[in-house]
């Protein structure tokens, strides 16, 4: 048993071999060699590279694991092989037992046999004692039969016997196999302890050779880890190094690049400041210079700015001047046309007064027969837009007629009469009169001798206004209109254009010169005051302050007609009056230009008038002349019916008349035997009533009613 | 000392609850208001038995609350420890304490008095049988309470109130020598019920012991009792009868007369009042009897069995069951059988050791087609030929059965090859044990046909038999394929070394495979 067991224990640590996956491999190999045995190098090779794979520490946990499970199945077989000792020993105590009983059961039965076979004997004696009378015999013969019994019995004791002996040698057996049993258990905990302990050994030493396996792994691991490590750290502290020098090597080299370039941007910054510096002086230089010409364009050009400005101040006069003048035409044109248009209507309208008068005259001297009497009416006469004032003369023009009035005293009286009439034209009973009045006395205030010796003496000492060429033009010409053309370019040299601006220089001249007088007899006439108020208490209700302040002067000089003025003064005065003048002439155009505006408050009440020029108790008379006409017409009318049906009736009646001539004249008359011409008393005179019938008509038309 | 002034100040003036934290702890004046020092402990007062102890318990709890208050303004003095109410930190507030109070009362010490909670704990203790607390006290409590009881108490006490299994340790240590937990499920609880109903049932003689005695039990531990292994089953005691036993006994002619009052005791009472009772080990039989020694000791009459086959029947959770070295016969063996037809649970049968012939085991195979069994043990019986022919021919049909146990038979090689034909078509089979059962050649070539188609069987165990050199080599060439087999036992077979060596290395192949594959799958044991 124990050889048996140690048998197959013996070369099991010999083959205690690598791990299952080695083991697996190395079958694998073995049965594939047979098939490939070509490749089999490869295969092998391959082995090995996993077998190196491998790691130790799990090589040696794989190698104790073997180790430990084969010794625990060797213990373990050590163990049961008792058991299985037992098993057998109980087996063939068995077979044995059954032998042994087999034997007993066939010698029993032998015994049985050769028994029954002697009491058999036995018994068949009995029957031939019975037959025994001879008591010799039959003593012998009990004798025999005791001693067979006898020798039965002692057959059958002696089996017991032996039996008995059997029985003793089975307790002594089972006295021995208890004891056997003992020992086996014994022999068994024996085994365990030291299997226990065994393996308790065994699982120590695998652990510590684990433990071992690993702490080697892992220094090596260390170690190798270690050594990378150091190895990496060598290469990355070389690398460092080649990289510190060629760090420092571009460092220096970039240092020697910067030096030079250092160098090379202070020559270029040098020459370029030089250069620079030069450019400097030169462009101050140049400046110097054009701040030369500019100081010198700047004179020019404010000259000509001044020149300009100038110009066009004068431009601004000319064009307010144009448009002025623009203005004061479309004005002119447009009362033109307002005359225009007025003209037309009133003739228009005068045309149909003028109608509907005469029909009155004819109503009343044809069919009523009465005396008709032309009406006299205001606006009949009326010609032209009302509060139509006189066009302003020029000024050339008025300084002609002052200079010709002058010179012809005679006519003075009569132009003004003239004018007067004109006036007297014009007035419709207004103020209208008035304020032309107001603004022609001033002229009349001037004596014409005192204007027309100013104007003279402005036409001989203001020749500088006049153009050369003219001038020379004018030597020609008589002193009269030599004057006149003189003054005529004066004036539009001073823009004097108007009869006011005329009247205005005249009037300066007047008081420049009675304000010299009155400086020099200031304290000589006080009394010239009160006359100044005296006149303006009488010029009351006149246009504006400022004439008034002309007025007393005026009137003064009107009480001084003969004023001498010297001709050098003509020149101051003149320029006097250019600078006050504009100022002047502007407050008197915004004066003049409501003076232009027309009143029109009147033309309605002068058109209705022109309407109605029919008085109203003419029209009633109109009225019932008309229905009475037209009751007469109903009348005439139904008589003119009449008229036709009496036309028409002899008409008939002659045509009757004809057919009955035709008749009486035709052959069946004759041949009738009472001829209608017989009993008819035949009036052929239808014709002449015909003619007739119109002159009734006539008279009747003719007859008044 | 101080704890009876202490009480006798609670008990002159106990309700001045004033001004405690300002005053000195005065002996006089130490008392404060006991409505505080409940709230801690006034369910297990609450639950005191007798006024007396209430009231002791009361004074206890007081004296904890003075201790405490004066330990608090002890600290509060110093101004360094936290105030505690542990008994942790007893020690250390206790020597404050002390140095604090030798300057008041040189003669006074709080060394010998201990913690009222002890106190408590140890009243418990001590007045636990009469008055068992345990769940309602906190969980530190309960544990010193459990390590100081006595493990004599009475288990009408303990065993359902007591579930920690430190105390059921110091009984079990305390009563037995060896314990082995582990095939107690873990539990020395159960062990203990185990063993001790165990203990009962051996001692047990009828007609003698009073049956209440396992009566009594069966309330307390049929919630802890899993397993019953009872190796010993006395007979009653009968003096007259012993007299004549001894002369008669070869010849049995006193069957008849003591056949009524040999019987055992009926374990159907105890065991179908087990509810979780899922081993049952049997064996019918005297232990030790030395000298002593009669055959009717071991006699396990045919009401034994109807008694044991009724109650084995009536318990549903079982599913060991095992009837050893108890003089089983055929009838026996049938009559078990018939009651076990179609068990729920059970799911392993041990008969070994008994007297099963050829009909017994004719009816253990009617069994295995009826029942859940997965192992079967029928090791040293007399079955023969034809009992293992019935037994293969179950096996041919068995879809459950993974274990089979024939040592020690005589099932020869007509058996033999009647199992092994059995195992060409069974699929679930995974050890059998064949040692022993003067087997031969054929059976080996049998064998070894099995060998090269089975891959259900992990163990074979020819061992003890005569299967010769050529059988080995059969075997040899069967197994030569064979990848399930990790155990083919063959000692003492007579197949030769060699023929054995190569076998173990095959075996051990497959043992080293198997393990790898265990290793995927972890539910598999190594080895």
């Amino acid at each position: 048993m124990m050889a048996a067991a140690a048998g197959w224990r013996d070369p099991a640590p010999a083959l205690s071999d690598p791990g299952p996956q080695e083991r697996i491999a190395a079958r694998r190999r073995r049965l594939a060699a047979k098939r490939r045995e070509a490749l089999g190098e490869d295969v092998e090779l391959k082995v090995a590279q996993v077998e190196e794979e491998q790691r130790r520490s799990h090589k040696q946990i794989e190698e104790s694991r073997q180790r430990l499970a084969k010794l625990l199945f060797d213990g373990t077989q050590m163990v049961t092989n008792i058991q299985v000792a037992a098993d057998l020993r109980e087996m063939q105590r068995r077979a044995e037992e059954a032998e042994l009983k087999l034997q007993r059961v066939e010698k029993l039965e032998n015994e049985a046999k050769s028994s029954t076979y002697k009491f058999e004997e036995i018994t068949s004696k009995w029957a031939l004692a019975k037959e025994m009378t001879i008591p010799q015999e039959l003593w012998q013969l009990l004798n025999q039969q005791q001693q067979q019994c006898a020798l039965l019995l002692e057959e059958k004791n002696k089996l017991i016997g032996e039996l008995q002996q059997e029985l003793k040698n089975k307790d002594e057996q089972y006295v021995w196999a208890i004891k056997k049993q003992s020992d086996d258990i014994h022999l068994l905990l024996e085994r365990m302890e030291e299997q226990i302990r065994l393996m308790l050994k065994n699982y120590r030493h695998e652990l510590l050779q684990i433990e071992k396996a690993f702490e080697l792994e892992r220094r090596e691991l260390l170690e190798n880890n270690r050594k990378k490590w150091e190895e990496a750290i060598q290469a990355h502290n070389a690398q460092e190094l080649e990289y510190l020098h060629a760090r420092m090597r571009k460092v220096e080299e970039f240092e020697k690049q910067l030096n030079q370039l250092r160098v090379q941007d202070e020559e270029e910054y040098n020459s370029m400041k030089i250069q620079l510096e030069n450019d400097v002086q030169n462009l101050e230089r140049q400046l110097q210079q054009m701040k030369a010409v500019y100081q010198l364009n700047q004179e020019k050009l404010e000259y000509n700015l001044q020149v300009l400005r100038k110009q066009d101040e004068e431009n601004t006069i000319i064009r307010s001047q144009q448009k002025r003048k623009l203005n004061r035409h479309f004005a002119i044109s447009d009362a033109e046309k307002f005359t225009e248009v007025w003209l037309m209507n009133e003739e228009e309208a005068k045309g149909l007064m003028r109608k509907a008068l005469d029909a009155d005259r004819v109503i009343h001297t044809q069919q009523l027969g009465l005396p008709w009497e032309e009406p006299r009416y205001w606006f009949l006469n009326n010609v032209g837009p009302l509060g139509h004032y006189k066009v302003k003369r020029m000024a050339t023009k008025l300084a002609a007629e002052v200079l010709t009035e002058s010179s012809s005293g005679g006519q003075e009286e009569e132009g003004r009469e003239k004018e007067k009439e004109e006036v007297g034209s014009e007035e419709g009973g207004k103020e209208n009169t008035a304020k032309v009045e107001g603004r022609v006395t001033p002229l009349r205030n001037i004596s014409k001798r005192t204007a027309k010796r100013i104007l003279e003496l402005i036409s001989d000492e203001s020749g500088f206004l006049i153009e050369s060429k003219l001038l020379r033009s004018l030597q020609a010409l008589g002193r009269h209109e030599r004057t006149l053309m003189k003054l005529d370019s004066i004036f539009a040299a001073l823009e004097i254009d108007s009869e006011d601006d005329l009247y205005q220089l005249v009037d300066f001249f007047l008081k420049y010169k009675a304000q010299e007088m009155a400086v020099s007899q200031s304290q000589g006439s006080p009394g010239a005051e009160d006359v100044t108020d005296l006149t303006e208490d009488r010029e009351d209700g006149g246009s504006g302050a400022q004439r008034n302040k002309l007025k007393s002067p005026r009137s003064l000089l009107g009480s001084l007609p003969s004023v001498y003025f010297h001709a050098d003064d003509v020149l101051k005065i003149l320029k006097a009056f250019v600078r006050g003048f504009d100022k002047l002439r502007e407050k008197d155009r915004s004066a003049k230009e409501v003076l232009q505006l027309r009143d029109s408050s009147k033309d309605e009440e002068y058109w209705e008038a022109l309407a109605h020029v029919i008085p109203k108790p003419t029209l009633k008379l109109w009225d019932a002349l008309a229905v009475a006409l037209e009751e007469y017409y109903e009348i005439l009318m139904q008589r003119a019916s009449l008229l036709a049906e009496v036309d028409l009736l002899q008409q008939q009646n002659s045509e009757l008349c004809l057919l009955l001539e035709e008749y009486l004249s035709s052959g069946v008359n004759s041949k009738l035997l009472s001829p209608p011409t017989k009993w008819m008393d035949l009036n052929l005179s239808c014709p002449g009533e015909a003619q007739w019938v119109p002159g009734a008509r006539a008279r009747l038309f003719s007859a008044p009613s | 000392m101080w704890a009876s002034a202490g009480r006798e100040g609670h008990l002159v003036s106990s309700r001045t609850p004033s001004t405690l934290e300002t005053r000195a702890p005065t002996k006089a004046q130490r008392r404060g208001p006991p409505a505080l020092a409940f709230g801690s402990f006034g369910s297990p007062a609450g639950k005191c038995g007798g006024d007396s102890q209430a009231i002791f318990l009361l004074l206890l709890l007081k004296e904890k609350w003075v201790l405490s208050r004066m330990q608090q303004s002890a600290a509060g003095d110093r101004s360094t420890a936290v105030p505690s109410l542990y008994p942790s930190q007893a020690s250390l507030t206790a020597d404050s304490y002390y140095t604090y109070r030798v300057i008041e009362d040189p003669e006074w010490s709080l060394a010998t008095v201990p913690h009222l909670t002890e106190l408590c704990l140890q009243h418990i203790v001590h007045n636990f049988e009469k008055n068992p607390i345990l769940d309602c006290l906190l969980p530190e409590h309960q544990r010193k309470v459990l390590d100081r009881l006595s493990t004599g108490l009475p288990l009408a006490v303990t065993a359902n109130l007591i579930s920690d299994e430190d105390y059921w340790k110091r009984c079990c240590t305390e009563r037995w020598q060896a314990c082995d937990i582990s095939n107690y499920g873990d539990s020395w609880k159960q062990m203990f019920f185990e063993r001790h109903l165990e203990n009962i049932l051996k001692c047990f003689i009828p007609n003698t012991t009073d049956p209440n005695q396992v009566l009594e039990l069966i309330p307390l531990c049929k919630d802890y009792v899993r397993k019953l292994e009872v190796d010993q089953f006395l007979p009653p005691v009968q003096m007259d009868q012993k007299e004549e036993s001894d002369d008669l006994s070869n010849t049995g002619s006193d069957f008849e007369f003591g056949e009524v009052s040999i019987h055992h005791y009926d374990l159907g009472v105890l065991i179908t009042a087990l509810p979780h009772l899922e081993e049952l080990h049997l064996t019918y039989g005297v232990k030790d009897c030395g000298m002593n020694f009669e055959w009717n000791l071991f006699n396990f009459t045919h009401q034994d069995c109807c008694n044991l086959a009724v109650a084995v029947k009536m318990c549903h959770n079982l599913k060991v069951f095992k009837l050893t070295q108890s003089k089983v016969d055929d009838d026996k063996t049938r009559l078990l059988v018939r009651n076990l037809l179609d068990h729920p649970c059970l799911v392993e049968l041990n008969l070994s050791h008994n007297l099963i012939r050829d009909k017994g085991a004719q009816a253990v195979g009617k069994l295995i087609n009826h029942s859940r069994l997965q192992t079967l043990d029928l090791c040293n019986n007399q079955i023969h030929h034809l009992g293992a022919q019935a037994l293969a021919r179950a096996l041919a049909e068995n879809s459950t059965l993974t274990s089979l146990n024939l040592r020690l038979n005589c099932v020869e090689d007509k058996g033999g090859e009647a199992i092994g034909r059995a195992l060409l078509t069974n699929t679930t089979l995974k050890s059998i044990h064949l040692g022993s059962n003067n087997l031969s050649e054929p059976t080996a070539m049998l064998f070894s046909q099995v060998l090269a188609q089975n891959t259900s069987l992990t163990s074979i165990n020819f061992s003890c038999n005569h299967l010769g050199l050529d059988g080995g080599k059969q075997l040899l060439e069967g197994l030569a394929d064979n990848k399930a087999l990790t155990e083919f036992n063959l000692r003492l077979a007579e197949v030769g070394q060699e023929t054995e060596y190569l076998i173990h290395q095959i075996v051990w192949a497959n043992r080293e495979a198997a393990r790898l594959g265990s290793l995927q799958h972890p539910s598999a044991k190594p080895i």
